[in-house]
Protein backbone atom coordinates (compact mmCIF):
# COMPACT_ATOMS: atom_id res chain seq x y z
CA UNK A 1 0.00 0.00 0.00
CA UNK A 2 1.47 3.13 -1.12
CA UNK A 3 -1.05 5.51 0.50
CA UNK A 4 0.83 7.33 3.39
CA UNK A 5 0.60 10.51 5.31
CA UNK A 6 3.49 12.61 4.87
CA UNK A 7 2.71 15.35 7.60
CA UNK A 8 5.90 17.02 7.72
CA UNK A 9 5.81 17.92 3.98
CA UNK A 10 1.72 18.32 4.46
CA UNK A 11 1.21 15.93 1.36
CA UNK A 12 -1.05 12.22 1.20
CA UNK A 13 0.42 9.92 -1.53
CA UNK A 14 -2.32 9.12 -3.24
CA UNK A 15 -1.33 6.78 -5.84
CA UNK A 16 1.82 4.38 -6.23
CA UNK A 17 4.01 5.11 -9.44
CA UNK A 18 2.81 1.90 -10.54
CA UNK A 19 -0.63 3.84 -10.44
CA UNK A 20 0.53 6.80 -12.12
CA UNK A 21 2.54 4.77 -14.86
CA UNK A 22 -0.65 2.73 -15.09
CA UNK A 23 -2.98 5.93 -15.76
CA UNK A 24 -0.52 7.87 -18.00
CA UNK A 25 0.39 4.69 -20.27
CA UNK A 26 -3.28 4.64 -21.18
CA UNK A 27 -4.23 8.24 -21.13
CA UNK A 28 -1.42 8.76 -23.62
CA UNK A 29 -1.99 5.86 -25.57
CA UNK A 30 -5.76 6.32 -25.64
CA UNK A 31 -5.25 9.55 -26.56
CA UNK A 32 -3.08 8.30 -29.78
CA UNK A 33 -5.64 5.80 -30.42
CA UNK A 34 -8.37 8.40 -30.46
CA UNK A 35 -6.33 10.56 -32.83
CA UNK A 36 -5.46 7.92 -35.29
CA UNK A 37 -8.93 6.25 -35.34
CA UNK A 38 -9.98 9.56 -35.89
CA UNK A 39 -7.86 9.64 -38.77
CA UNK A 40 -8.83 6.22 -40.13
CA UNK A 41 -12.06 7.86 -41.43
CA UNK A 42 -11.98 9.87 -44.54
CA UNK A 43 -11.57 12.96 -42.93
CA UNK A 44 -7.84 14.57 -43.30
CA UNK A 45 -8.18 15.29 -46.99
CA UNK A 46 -12.28 16.42 -47.04
CA UNK A 47 -11.61 18.87 -43.86
CA UNK A 48 -8.15 20.01 -45.27
CA UNK A 49 -6.39 18.69 -41.49
CA UNK A 50 -3.40 17.78 -44.52
CA UNK A 51 -3.02 21.13 -44.76
CA UNK A 52 -1.47 21.80 -41.35
CA UNK A 53 1.47 21.92 -41.05
CA UNK A 54 3.28 18.74 -39.30
CA UNK A 55 -0.03 16.82 -40.32
CA UNK A 56 0.51 16.11 -44.00
CA UNK A 57 0.23 12.20 -43.00
CA UNK A 58 -2.82 11.78 -41.74
CA UNK A 59 -4.48 11.44 -45.10
CA UNK A 60 -2.63 8.21 -45.25
CA UNK A 61 -4.51 5.63 -43.44
CA UNK A 62 -1.59 3.03 -43.22
CA UNK A 63 0.56 5.66 -41.89
CA UNK A 64 -2.35 5.73 -39.20
CA UNK A 65 -2.79 2.43 -38.83
CA UNK A 66 0.79 1.67 -37.53
CA UNK A 67 0.28 4.69 -34.87
CA UNK A 68 -2.72 3.06 -34.10
CA UNK A 69 -1.15 -0.67 -33.76
CA UNK A 70 1.72 0.76 -31.46
CA UNK A 71 -0.69 2.63 -29.23
CA UNK A 72 -3.15 -0.57 -28.98
CA UNK A 73 -0.51 -2.55 -27.96
CA UNK A 74 0.22 -0.14 -24.75
CA UNK A 75 -3.26 0.16 -23.75
CA UNK A 76 -4.58 -2.79 -23.78
CA UNK A 77 -0.94 -4.33 -22.16
CA UNK A 78 -1.63 -1.73 -19.69
CA UNK A 79 -5.08 -2.08 -19.18
CA UNK A 80 -4.23 -6.15 -18.58
CA UNK A 81 -1.97 -5.16 -16.42
CA UNK A 82 -4.24 -2.22 -14.77
CA UNK A 83 -7.04 -5.27 -14.16
CA UNK A 84 -4.51 -8.74 -13.12
CA UNK A 85 -2.50 -6.38 -10.77
CA UNK A 86 -5.10 -5.11 -8.80
CA UNK A 87 -7.74 -7.59 -8.50
CA UNK A 88 -4.64 -9.51 -7.36
CA UNK A 89 -3.63 -6.82 -4.49
CA UNK A 90 -7.66 -6.94 -3.63
CA UNK A 91 -7.49 -2.89 -4.37
CA UNK A 92 -11.19 -2.50 -5.61
CA UNK A 93 -11.72 1.11 -3.87
CA UNK A 94 -12.42 2.48 -7.52
CA UNK A 95 -15.76 -0.14 -8.21
CA UNK A 96 -19.21 1.74 -8.12
CA UNK A 97 -21.03 0.80 -5.08
CA UNK A 98 -24.51 0.60 -3.73
CA UNK A 99 -25.77 4.17 -3.69
CA UNK A 100 -22.93 5.59 -5.64
CA UNK A 101 -25.61 7.50 -8.42
CA UNK A 102 -27.26 9.51 -5.59
CA UNK A 103 -24.95 10.20 -3.69
CA UNK A 104 -22.68 11.53 -6.94
CA UNK A 105 -26.15 13.74 -7.53
CA UNK A 106 -25.50 15.00 -3.92
CA UNK A 107 -21.66 15.89 -4.63
CA UNK A 108 -22.63 17.58 -8.28
CA UNK A 109 -25.18 19.68 -6.75
CA UNK A 110 -22.25 20.68 -3.53
CA UNK A 111 -20.15 21.57 -6.64
CA UNK A 112 -22.35 24.36 -7.52
CA UNK A 113 -23.18 25.53 -4.06
CA UNK A 114 -26.43 23.61 -3.63
CA UNK A 115 -26.25 21.57 0.18
CA UNK A 116 -22.50 20.37 1.57
CA UNK A 117 -20.59 17.31 0.14
CA UNK A 118 -21.04 14.47 2.73
CA UNK A 119 -17.27 13.35 4.07
CA UNK A 120 -15.67 10.69 0.97
CA UNK A 121 -12.97 7.97 1.22
CA UNK A 122 -10.44 8.35 -1.70
CA UNK A 123 -12.82 7.91 -4.63
CA UNK A 124 -15.45 10.07 -4.89
CA UNK A 125 -18.85 7.87 -6.07
CA UNK A 126 -18.79 9.92 -9.18
CA UNK A 127 -15.06 8.99 -9.54
CA UNK A 128 -16.03 5.13 -9.48
CA UNK A 129 -19.57 5.40 -11.89
CA UNK A 130 -17.22 7.13 -14.50
CA UNK A 131 -14.27 4.72 -13.83
CA UNK A 132 -16.79 1.56 -15.06
CA UNK A 133 -17.98 3.64 -17.36
CA UNK A 134 -15.03 4.15 -19.00
CA UNK A 135 -13.78 0.51 -17.77
CA UNK A 136 -16.49 -1.07 -20.00
CA UNK A 137 -16.09 1.21 -22.97
CA UNK A 138 -12.34 0.42 -23.07
CA UNK A 139 -13.03 -3.21 -22.53
CA UNK A 140 -15.76 -3.47 -25.52
CA UNK A 141 -12.46 -1.22 -27.71
CA UNK A 142 -10.12 -4.31 -26.92
CA UNK A 143 -12.23 -6.85 -27.62
CA UNK A 144 -13.36 -5.38 -30.95
CA UNK A 145 -10.16 -3.89 -31.35
CA UNK A 146 -8.54 -7.49 -31.22
CA UNK A 147 -10.92 -9.30 -33.81
CA UNK A 148 -10.35 -6.33 -35.98
CA UNK A 149 -6.45 -7.05 -36.04
CA UNK A 150 -6.69 -10.41 -36.11
CA UNK A 151 -9.30 -10.14 -39.28
CA UNK A 152 -6.59 -7.91 -40.78
CA UNK A 153 -3.58 -9.65 -40.54
CA UNK A 154 -5.05 -13.51 -40.84
CA UNK A 155 -8.86 -14.01 -41.78
CA UNK A 156 -10.09 -11.05 -43.98
CA UNK A 157 -12.63 -13.58 -45.30
CA UNK A 158 -14.28 -14.24 -41.84
CA UNK A 159 -17.83 -13.93 -41.31
CA UNK A 160 -19.44 -10.77 -42.28
CA UNK A 161 -21.47 -10.59 -39.89
CA UNK A 162 -18.92 -11.17 -36.90
CA UNK A 163 -17.06 -7.94 -39.05
CA UNK A 164 -19.59 -6.07 -38.60
CA UNK A 165 -20.66 -6.65 -35.14
CA UNK A 166 -16.63 -5.96 -33.97
CA UNK A 167 -16.60 -3.07 -36.22
CA UNK A 168 -19.96 -1.19 -35.25
CA UNK A 169 -18.85 -1.98 -31.02
CA UNK A 170 -15.35 -0.54 -32.16
CA UNK A 171 -17.24 2.48 -33.86
CA UNK A 172 -19.88 3.26 -31.08
CA UNK A 173 -17.28 2.74 -28.57
CA UNK A 174 -14.90 5.09 -29.91
CA UNK A 175 -17.46 7.75 -29.94
CA UNK A 176 -18.35 6.74 -26.22
CA UNK A 177 -14.74 6.53 -25.22
CA UNK A 178 -14.50 9.90 -26.60
CA UNK A 179 -17.10 11.53 -24.92
CA UNK A 180 -15.68 9.92 -21.66
CA UNK A 181 -12.67 11.21 -22.42
CA UNK A 182 -14.26 14.56 -22.62
CA UNK A 183 -16.18 14.57 -19.24
CA UNK A 184 -13.04 13.29 -17.81
CA UNK A 185 -11.19 16.71 -18.95
CA UNK A 186 -14.26 18.85 -18.06
CA UNK A 187 -14.48 17.19 -13.82
CA UNK A 188 -10.28 18.64 -13.87
CA UNK A 189 -12.13 22.38 -14.59
CA UNK A 190 -14.42 22.11 -11.88
CA UNK A 191 -12.87 23.84 -9.13
CA UNK A 192 -13.41 21.49 -6.04
CA UNK A 193 -11.54 18.89 -8.33
CA UNK A 194 -8.26 21.00 -9.01
CA UNK A 195 -6.14 19.51 -6.30
CA UNK A 196 -6.47 16.57 -7.59
CA UNK A 197 -4.76 17.27 -11.15
CA UNK A 198 -1.73 17.51 -8.68
CA UNK A 199 -2.12 13.67 -7.54
CA UNK A 200 -2.19 12.24 -11.70
CA UNK A 201 0.92 14.06 -12.22
CA UNK A 202 3.62 13.76 -8.35
CA UNK A 203 0.99 11.38 -7.00
CA UNK A 204 0.54 13.22 -3.79
CA UNK A 205 -2.64 15.74 -2.98
CA UNK A 206 -2.25 18.15 -0.34
CA UNK A 207 -3.26 17.47 3.18
CA UNK A 208 -5.13 19.84 4.10
CA UNK A 209 -7.48 19.15 0.68
CA UNK A 210 -7.66 15.22 1.88
CA UNK A 211 -8.41 16.46 5.40
CA UNK A 212 -11.41 18.61 4.18
CA UNK A 213 -12.93 16.39 1.30
CA UNK A 214 -11.75 12.58 1.96
CA UNK A 215 -11.95 12.46 5.51
CA UNK A 216 -12.99 8.41 5.68
CA UNK A 217 -9.60 7.59 3.32
CA UNK A 218 -7.11 9.39 5.74
CA UNK A 219 -9.25 7.88 8.74
CA UNK A 220 -8.79 4.12 6.71
CA UNK A 221 -4.80 5.02 5.97
CA UNK A 222 -4.45 5.47 9.80
CA UNK A 223 -6.18 2.80 10.53
CA UNK A 224 -4.53 0.52 8.34
CA UNK A 225 -0.47 2.41 8.87
CA UNK A 226 -1.53 1.76 12.62
CA UNK A 227 0.42 5.21 12.95
CA UNK A 228 3.45 3.32 12.25
CA UNK A 229 3.97 5.61 9.15
CA UNK A 230 2.92 8.71 10.31
CA UNK A 231 5.08 11.23 12.56
CA UNK A 232 3.80 12.37 15.81
CA UNK A 233 2.29 15.61 14.61
CA UNK A 234 0.38 12.97 11.93
CA UNK A 235 -0.95 10.49 14.48
CA UNK A 236 -2.26 13.54 16.38
CA UNK A 237 -4.03 14.96 13.17
CA UNK A 238 -4.51 11.09 12.27
CA UNK A 239 -6.72 10.83 15.51
CA UNK A 240 -8.25 13.96 14.87
CA UNK A 241 -10.20 13.04 11.78
CA UNK A 242 -10.30 9.54 12.64
CA UNK A 243 -12.90 10.71 15.80
CA UNK A 244 -14.51 13.38 14.08
CA UNK A 245 -15.54 10.65 11.32
CA UNK A 246 -15.49 7.41 13.05
CA UNK A 247 -19.03 6.64 12.76
CA UNK A 248 -18.54 7.47 9.20
CA UNK A 249 -15.90 5.07 8.63
CA UNK A 250 -17.71 1.91 10.38
CA UNK A 251 -20.78 2.21 8.16
CA UNK A 252 -17.97 2.04 5.16
CA UNK A 253 -16.91 -1.32 6.03
CA UNK A 254 -20.29 -2.24 7.07
CA UNK B 1 -30.37 -24.01 -71.71
CA UNK B 2 -28.30 -21.25 -72.79
CA UNK B 3 -26.14 -20.78 -70.03
CA UNK B 4 -25.67 -24.99 -70.23
CA UNK B 5 -24.62 -24.66 -73.82
CA UNK B 6 -22.49 -22.23 -73.29
CA UNK B 7 -21.24 -23.14 -70.60
CA UNK B 8 -20.45 -26.74 -72.11
CA UNK B 9 -18.73 -24.98 -75.20
CA UNK B 10 -16.59 -23.52 -72.13
CA UNK B 11 -15.34 -26.73 -71.26
CA UNK B 12 -14.36 -28.35 -74.40
CA UNK B 13 -12.48 -25.02 -75.58
CA UNK B 14 -10.77 -24.83 -72.37
CA UNK B 15 -9.44 -28.95 -73.10
CA UNK B 16 -8.61 -27.62 -76.29
CA UNK B 17 -5.75 -25.98 -74.47
CA UNK B 18 -5.14 -26.84 -72.12
CA UNK B 19 -4.37 -30.75 -70.60
CA UNK B 20 -4.16 -33.25 -67.60
CA UNK B 21 -7.22 -34.42 -64.81
CA UNK B 22 -6.21 -31.26 -62.93
CA UNK B 23 -7.96 -29.14 -65.30
CA UNK B 24 -11.18 -30.76 -65.72
CA UNK B 25 -12.28 -29.61 -62.58
CA UNK B 26 -13.68 -26.38 -61.60
CA UNK B 27 -12.78 -24.18 -64.53
CA UNK B 28 -15.32 -22.41 -65.62
CA UNK B 29 -18.07 -24.56 -64.26
CA UNK B 30 -20.82 -23.05 -62.39
CA UNK B 31 -21.57 -26.09 -60.39
CA UNK B 32 -17.70 -26.57 -60.12
CA UNK B 33 -17.28 -23.01 -58.80
CA UNK B 34 -19.89 -23.48 -56.85
CA UNK B 35 -18.46 -26.01 -55.14
CA UNK B 36 -15.20 -24.21 -54.80
CA UNK B 37 -17.02 -21.17 -53.06
CA UNK B 38 -16.03 -22.08 -49.58
CA UNK B 39 -12.48 -22.84 -50.52
CA UNK B 40 -11.76 -19.37 -52.98
CA UNK B 41 -12.52 -18.82 -56.62
CA UNK B 42 -9.83 -17.32 -58.78
CA UNK B 43 -9.57 -16.20 -62.98
CA UNK B 44 -7.43 -16.03 -65.79
CA UNK B 45 -7.48 -13.27 -67.73
CA UNK B 46 -5.30 -14.81 -70.70
CA UNK B 47 -4.45 -11.56 -73.02
CA UNK B 48 -3.43 -14.23 -75.53
CA UNK B 49 -6.72 -15.05 -75.93
CA UNK B 50 -8.59 -11.74 -75.40
CA UNK B 51 -8.87 -9.59 -78.96
CA UNK B 52 -10.58 -6.71 -77.52
CA UNK B 53 -13.78 -7.56 -79.26
CA UNK B 54 -12.75 -5.61 -82.08
CA UNK B 55 -15.49 -6.35 -84.34
CA UNK B 56 -18.46 -4.91 -81.33
CA UNK B 57 -19.15 -1.72 -80.89
CA UNK B 58 -18.11 -2.77 -76.79
CA UNK B 59 -16.70 -5.91 -75.75
CA UNK B 60 -18.70 -8.63 -74.89
CA UNK B 61 -17.42 -8.39 -71.29
CA UNK B 62 -18.06 -5.05 -71.02
CA UNK B 63 -21.62 -5.02 -72.37
CA UNK B 64 -22.61 -8.10 -71.03
CA UNK B 65 -21.53 -6.19 -66.89
CA UNK B 66 -23.37 -2.82 -68.14
CA UNK B 67 -26.43 -5.09 -68.29
CA UNK B 68 -26.25 -7.31 -65.47
CA UNK B 69 -25.65 -4.05 -63.21
CA UNK B 70 -27.62 -1.76 -64.88
CA UNK B 71 -30.38 -1.16 -62.16
CA UNK B 72 -27.76 -1.75 -59.37
CA UNK B 73 -27.55 1.91 -58.33
CA UNK B 74 -30.60 4.17 -57.57
CA UNK B 75 -31.32 7.73 -59.11
CA UNK B 76 -28.81 10.11 -57.76
CA UNK B 77 -30.84 12.94 -55.56
CA UNK B 78 -31.41 16.34 -57.24
CA UNK B 79 -29.62 18.12 -56.41
CA UNK B 80 -26.60 16.16 -55.12
CA UNK B 81 -25.62 17.32 -51.61
CA UNK B 82 -22.31 19.47 -51.72
CA UNK B 83 -20.15 18.30 -49.10
CA UNK B 84 -18.34 20.49 -46.80
CA UNK B 85 -16.09 21.68 -46.57
CA UNK B 86 -14.02 20.18 -49.86
CA UNK B 87 -16.46 20.32 -52.47
CA UNK B 88 -16.15 16.98 -54.16
CA UNK B 89 -19.60 15.56 -55.91
CA UNK B 90 -18.70 12.86 -57.90
CA UNK B 91 -21.50 12.45 -60.32
CA UNK B 92 -21.39 9.40 -63.51
CA UNK B 93 -25.32 8.86 -63.47
CA UNK B 94 -25.79 11.38 -66.76
CA UNK B 95 -22.53 9.67 -68.26
CA UNK B 96 -23.52 6.06 -67.66
CA UNK B 97 -22.48 5.23 -71.21
CA UNK B 98 -18.86 5.23 -70.53
CA UNK B 99 -17.47 2.05 -70.94
CA UNK B 100 -13.40 3.23 -71.71
CA UNK B 101 -12.97 3.61 -67.98
CA UNK B 102 -13.89 2.11 -65.20
CA UNK B 103 -16.80 4.02 -63.35
CA UNK B 104 -19.55 3.43 -60.84
CA UNK B 105 -21.99 2.69 -63.68
CA UNK B 106 -18.38 0.46 -65.66
CA UNK B 107 -16.88 -1.66 -63.50
CA UNK B 108 -14.68 -3.26 -66.66
CA UNK B 109 -13.32 -1.93 -70.00
CA UNK B 110 -10.35 -3.17 -71.87
CA UNK B 111 -7.66 -1.11 -72.62
CA UNK B 112 -5.86 -1.37 -75.93
CA UNK B 113 -1.64 -1.94 -75.73
CA UNK B 114 0.40 -1.66 -78.95
CA UNK B 115 3.70 -3.21 -77.33
CA UNK B 116 6.70 -3.59 -79.05
CA UNK B 117 8.16 -6.77 -78.02
CA UNK B 118 11.30 -8.96 -79.53
CA UNK B 119 11.46 -6.74 -82.80
CA UNK B 120 7.64 -7.25 -83.45
CA UNK B 121 5.15 -4.69 -82.76
CA UNK B 122 1.95 -6.85 -81.11
CA UNK B 123 -1.92 -5.41 -80.15
CA UNK B 124 -2.83 -6.71 -76.57
CA UNK B 125 -5.84 -5.64 -75.22
CA UNK B 126 -6.46 -5.98 -71.49
CA UNK B 127 -9.79 -6.32 -69.39
CA UNK B 128 -9.16 -4.30 -66.51
CA UNK B 129 -11.74 -4.80 -63.46
CA UNK B 130 -10.98 -5.28 -59.98
CA UNK B 131 -8.01 -7.81 -58.77
CA UNK B 132 -10.19 -9.69 -55.75
CA UNK B 133 -6.87 -9.60 -53.74
CA UNK B 134 -6.17 -12.32 -50.83
CA UNK B 135 -5.95 -9.83 -48.39
CA UNK B 136 -7.75 -6.54 -49.86
CA UNK B 137 -6.70 -3.29 -47.94
CA UNK B 138 -10.18 -1.69 -49.21
CA UNK B 139 -11.83 -4.01 -47.12
CA UNK B 140 -9.94 -4.74 -44.60
CA UNK B 141 -10.14 -0.96 -43.50
CA UNK B 142 -13.21 -0.03 -44.39
CA UNK B 143 -14.39 2.12 -41.85
CA UNK B 144 -17.79 0.60 -41.43
CA UNK B 145 -16.92 -2.53 -42.89
CA UNK B 146 -19.18 -2.09 -46.19
CA UNK B 147 -16.77 -3.75 -47.99
CA UNK B 148 -15.75 -7.63 -47.35
CA UNK B 149 -13.64 -10.49 -48.35
CA UNK B 150 -15.94 -13.33 -49.12
CA UNK B 151 -15.13 -17.00 -48.82
CA UNK B 152 -15.61 -17.38 -52.39
CA UNK B 153 -12.65 -14.74 -52.76
CA UNK B 154 -15.04 -12.26 -54.32
CA UNK B 155 -14.40 -8.43 -52.45
CA UNK B 156 -17.79 -6.83 -52.46
CA UNK B 157 -19.03 -3.61 -51.25
CA UNK B 158 -22.73 -3.67 -50.05
CA UNK B 159 -24.03 -0.30 -51.65
CA UNK B 160 -26.66 -0.37 -48.01
CA UNK B 161 -23.42 -0.06 -45.52
CA UNK B 162 -20.79 2.42 -47.59
CA UNK B 163 -20.85 5.62 -47.04
CA UNK B 164 -19.06 6.76 -50.20
CA UNK B 165 -15.60 8.37 -48.24
CA UNK B 166 -13.94 6.27 -50.86
CA UNK B 167 -10.62 5.45 -48.42
CA UNK B 168 -11.21 2.06 -50.48
CA UNK B 169 -10.29 3.93 -53.77
CA UNK B 170 -7.02 5.58 -51.65
CA UNK B 171 -5.74 2.32 -50.68
CA UNK B 172 -6.17 0.00 -53.83
CA UNK B 173 -3.37 0.03 -55.80
CA UNK B 174 -4.68 0.42 -58.62
CA UNK B 175 -7.71 2.52 -57.26
CA UNK B 176 -10.41 0.49 -58.76
CA UNK B 177 -13.51 1.88 -56.85
CA UNK B 178 -15.47 4.37 -58.21
CA UNK B 179 -17.75 6.93 -55.94
CA UNK B 180 -21.39 7.65 -57.49
CA UNK B 181 -22.44 10.73 -54.89
CA UNK B 182 -26.33 11.55 -54.42
CA UNK B 183 -27.04 8.10 -53.38
CA UNK B 184 -26.57 5.62 -50.06
CA UNK B 185 -27.23 5.95 -46.48
CA UNK B 186 -24.89 8.73 -46.15
CA UNK B 187 -28.14 10.93 -47.64
CA UNK B 188 -29.97 9.74 -44.05
CA UNK B 189 -27.07 10.84 -41.81
CA UNK B 190 -25.25 13.82 -42.06
CA UNK B 191 -24.53 14.25 -45.87
CA UNK B 192 -22.99 17.59 -45.94
CA UNK B 193 -20.54 16.98 -43.01
CA UNK B 194 -20.25 13.05 -43.91
CA UNK B 195 -19.96 10.64 -46.54
CA UNK B 196 -20.78 11.24 -50.30
CA UNK B 197 -22.38 8.62 -51.95
CA UNK B 198 -21.89 5.06 -52.50
CA UNK B 199 -18.27 3.58 -54.04
CA UNK B 200 -18.53 0.95 -56.47
CA UNK B 201 -16.43 -2.02 -58.52
CA UNK B 202 -17.06 -5.43 -59.98
CA UNK B 203 -18.55 -7.93 -57.10
CA UNK B 204 -17.53 -11.21 -59.41
CA UNK B 205 -21.06 -11.17 -59.71
CA UNK B 206 -21.38 -12.45 -56.39
CA UNK B 207 -25.06 -12.73 -56.76
CA UNK B 208 -24.65 -15.09 -59.85
CA UNK B 209 -21.71 -16.79 -58.48
CA UNK B 210 -24.42 -17.75 -55.72
CA UNK B 211 -27.43 -19.10 -58.09
CA UNK B 212 -24.49 -21.23 -59.88
CA UNK B 213 -23.89 -18.95 -62.64
CA UNK B 214 -20.98 -17.53 -63.71
CA UNK B 215 -19.63 -14.19 -63.76
CA UNK B 216 -21.43 -12.03 -66.51
CA UNK B 217 -17.70 -11.28 -67.95
CA UNK B 218 -16.16 -14.84 -68.27
CA UNK B 219 -19.83 -16.18 -69.95
CA UNK B 220 -20.00 -13.42 -72.43
CA UNK B 221 -16.35 -14.14 -73.68
CA UNK B 222 -16.53 -14.93 -76.73
CA UNK B 223 -12.94 -16.48 -76.99
CA UNK B 224 -12.76 -18.05 -73.23
CA UNK B 225 -10.01 -15.54 -72.77
CA UNK B 226 -11.55 -15.66 -69.49
CA UNK B 227 -11.88 -18.14 -66.70
CA UNK B 228 -12.96 -18.99 -63.27
CA UNK B 229 -12.51 -22.16 -60.64
CA UNK B 230 -11.35 -23.16 -57.61
CA UNK B 231 -8.09 -20.84 -56.67
CA UNK B 232 -5.43 -23.62 -56.56
CA UNK B 233 -6.63 -25.30 -60.16
CA UNK B 234 -6.44 -21.57 -61.60
CA UNK B 235 -3.31 -21.42 -60.52
CA UNK B 236 -1.98 -24.20 -61.67
CA UNK B 237 -3.64 -23.55 -64.98
CA UNK B 238 -2.30 -20.01 -65.03
CA UNK B 239 1.17 -21.46 -64.46
CA UNK B 240 0.77 -24.04 -67.19
CA UNK B 241 -0.57 -22.14 -70.05
CA UNK B 242 2.71 -19.38 -68.74
CA UNK B 243 5.03 -22.03 -69.26
CA UNK B 244 3.70 -23.35 -72.47
CA UNK B 245 3.71 -20.12 -74.18
CA UNK B 246 7.05 -18.73 -72.57
CA UNK B 247 4.62 -16.14 -71.27
CA UNK B 248 4.49 -13.91 -68.30
CA UNK B 249 1.63 -13.78 -65.05
CA UNK B 250 0.61 -10.95 -63.26
CA UNK B 251 -1.69 -10.72 -60.10
CA UNK B 252 0.47 -14.13 -58.44
CA UNK B 253 2.42 -11.41 -56.28
CA UNK B 254 1.00 -7.96 -56.61
CA UNK B 255 -0.59 -6.17 -53.68
CA UNK B 256 0.23 -10.07 -51.66
CA UNK B 257 -1.69 -11.87 -54.15
CA UNK B 258 -4.79 -11.39 -55.96
CA UNK B 259 -7.78 -14.05 -57.37
CA UNK B 260 -7.33 -12.60 -60.55
CA UNK B 261 -4.41 -13.74 -62.90
CA UNK B 262 -3.51 -12.29 -66.16
CA UNK B 263 -0.98 -14.10 -68.96
CA UNK B 264 0.38 -12.55 -71.57
CA UNK B 265 2.62 -13.61 -74.07
CA UNK B 266 4.62 -10.31 -73.56
CA UNK B 267 6.22 -8.68 -70.53
CA UNK B 268 3.90 -6.79 -68.36
CA UNK B 269 6.33 -3.81 -68.14
CA UNK B 270 6.23 -3.74 -71.78
CA UNK B 271 2.15 -3.52 -71.38
CA UNK B 272 2.54 -1.06 -68.40
CA UNK B 273 4.47 1.46 -71.03
CA UNK B 274 1.29 1.77 -72.45
CA UNK B 275 -0.69 2.89 -69.95
CA UNK B 276 -0.73 6.24 -68.03
CA UNK B 277 -2.43 5.48 -64.53
CA UNK B 278 -5.37 7.98 -64.87
CA UNK B 279 -8.66 8.09 -62.89
CA UNK B 280 -10.72 4.94 -63.48
CA UNK B 281 -7.48 3.66 -65.98
CA UNK B 282 -5.18 2.02 -63.41
CA UNK B 283 -1.43 1.14 -64.30
CA UNK B 284 -0.43 -2.86 -64.45
CA UNK B 285 2.92 -1.98 -62.88
CA UNK B 286 5.20 -5.12 -61.33
CA UNK B 287 6.20 -3.46 -58.27
CA UNK B 288 3.12 -3.59 -56.07
CA UNK B 289 3.48 -4.14 -52.30
CA UNK B 290 0.82 -4.96 -49.72
CA UNK B 291 1.49 -2.14 -47.98
CA UNK B 292 -0.69 -3.22 -44.82
CA UNK B 293 1.75 -6.46 -44.37
CA UNK B 294 4.43 -3.31 -43.12
CA UNK B 295 1.69 -3.02 -40.50
CA UNK B 296 1.55 -6.86 -39.53
CA UNK B 297 4.16 -7.76 -36.78
CA UNK B 298 2.88 -4.39 -34.94
CA UNK B 299 -0.19 -6.37 -35.60
CA UNK B 300 0.79 -9.67 -34.26
CA UNK B 301 2.08 -7.76 -31.28
CA UNK B 302 -1.30 -6.27 -30.70
CA UNK B 303 -2.91 -9.58 -30.41
CA UNK B 304 -0.10 -10.84 -27.64
CA UNK B 305 -0.80 -7.32 -26.03
CA UNK B 306 -2.97 -8.91 -23.63
CA UNK B 307 -0.05 -12.00 -22.40
CA UNK B 308 2.28 -8.87 -21.84
CA UNK B 309 0.06 -7.18 -19.72
CA UNK B 310 -0.72 -10.31 -17.88
CA UNK B 311 3.20 -10.79 -17.35
CA UNK B 312 4.05 -7.53 -16.48
CA UNK B 313 1.01 -7.67 -14.26
CA UNK B 314 3.38 -10.82 -12.67
CA UNK B 315 6.79 -9.36 -12.77
CA UNK B 316 5.04 -6.27 -10.36
CA UNK B 317 3.39 -8.31 -7.73
CA UNK B 318 6.51 -10.34 -7.74
CA UNK B 319 8.51 -7.35 -6.97
CA UNK B 320 6.41 -5.81 -4.82
CA UNK B 321 6.00 -9.23 -2.74
CA UNK B 322 9.95 -9.82 -2.71
CA UNK B 323 10.27 -5.84 -1.48
CA UNK B 324 7.94 -6.20 1.18
CA UNK B 325 9.53 -9.62 2.62
CA UNK B 326 13.01 -8.22 2.97
CA UNK B 327 11.63 -5.07 4.34
CA UNK B 328 9.68 -6.93 6.47
CA UNK B 329 13.07 -9.37 7.41
CA UNK B 330 15.39 -6.18 7.68
CA UNK B 331 12.89 -5.28 10.39
CA UNK B 332 12.84 -8.20 11.85
CA UNK B 333 16.84 -8.00 12.22
CA UNK B 334 16.58 -4.43 13.30
CA UNK B 335 14.27 -5.33 15.98
CA UNK B 336 16.37 -8.46 17.09
CA UNK B 337 19.30 -5.86 17.43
Amino acid sequence: MAEKILTQKNLVVRHSTVELIEHWAIAVSGLVLLMTGIFELPVAKRYYIITIPGLGWTADFITSLYLHYSAALVFTAAAVFHVVYHTARGEFGLLPRKGDFSASIAVIKSMFGFGEEPPMPKYLPEQRLAYAGMAFSILMLIISGLVKTYKNIYAPDISHTVVLWTTWIHNIFFVLFFLAFLAHMAAIALKPNWPLVRGIFTGRVRLAYARHRHPLWLADIEQKSGGTEIDKTGQAAGVETQQENAPSTREKRR
Amino acid sequence: MNQKNKTEISRRSFLQVTAGAIMLSGISLPESANAAKSEGLATIIDLSLCDGCVNRKIPACVSICKEINKNKIPLPVEPIPEPWPRKMIEDWSKKQEVFDRLTPYNFIYVHRAEVNFAGRKKTIYVPRRCMHCENPPCATICPFSANHKFKNGAVVINQNQCFGGAKCRDVCPWEIPQRQSGVGIYLHVLPGFMGNGVMYKCDLCFDRINQGQLPGCIEACPREALLIGAKKVIQAVALERVRRMKGYIYGMEQNGGTSTLYISPVPFEEINKTMTKKSGQPDIKMNVPRRMAGTDPLGKMVLAAPVLGLAAAGAAGAWKWFSRRKEKMNKKEGENG
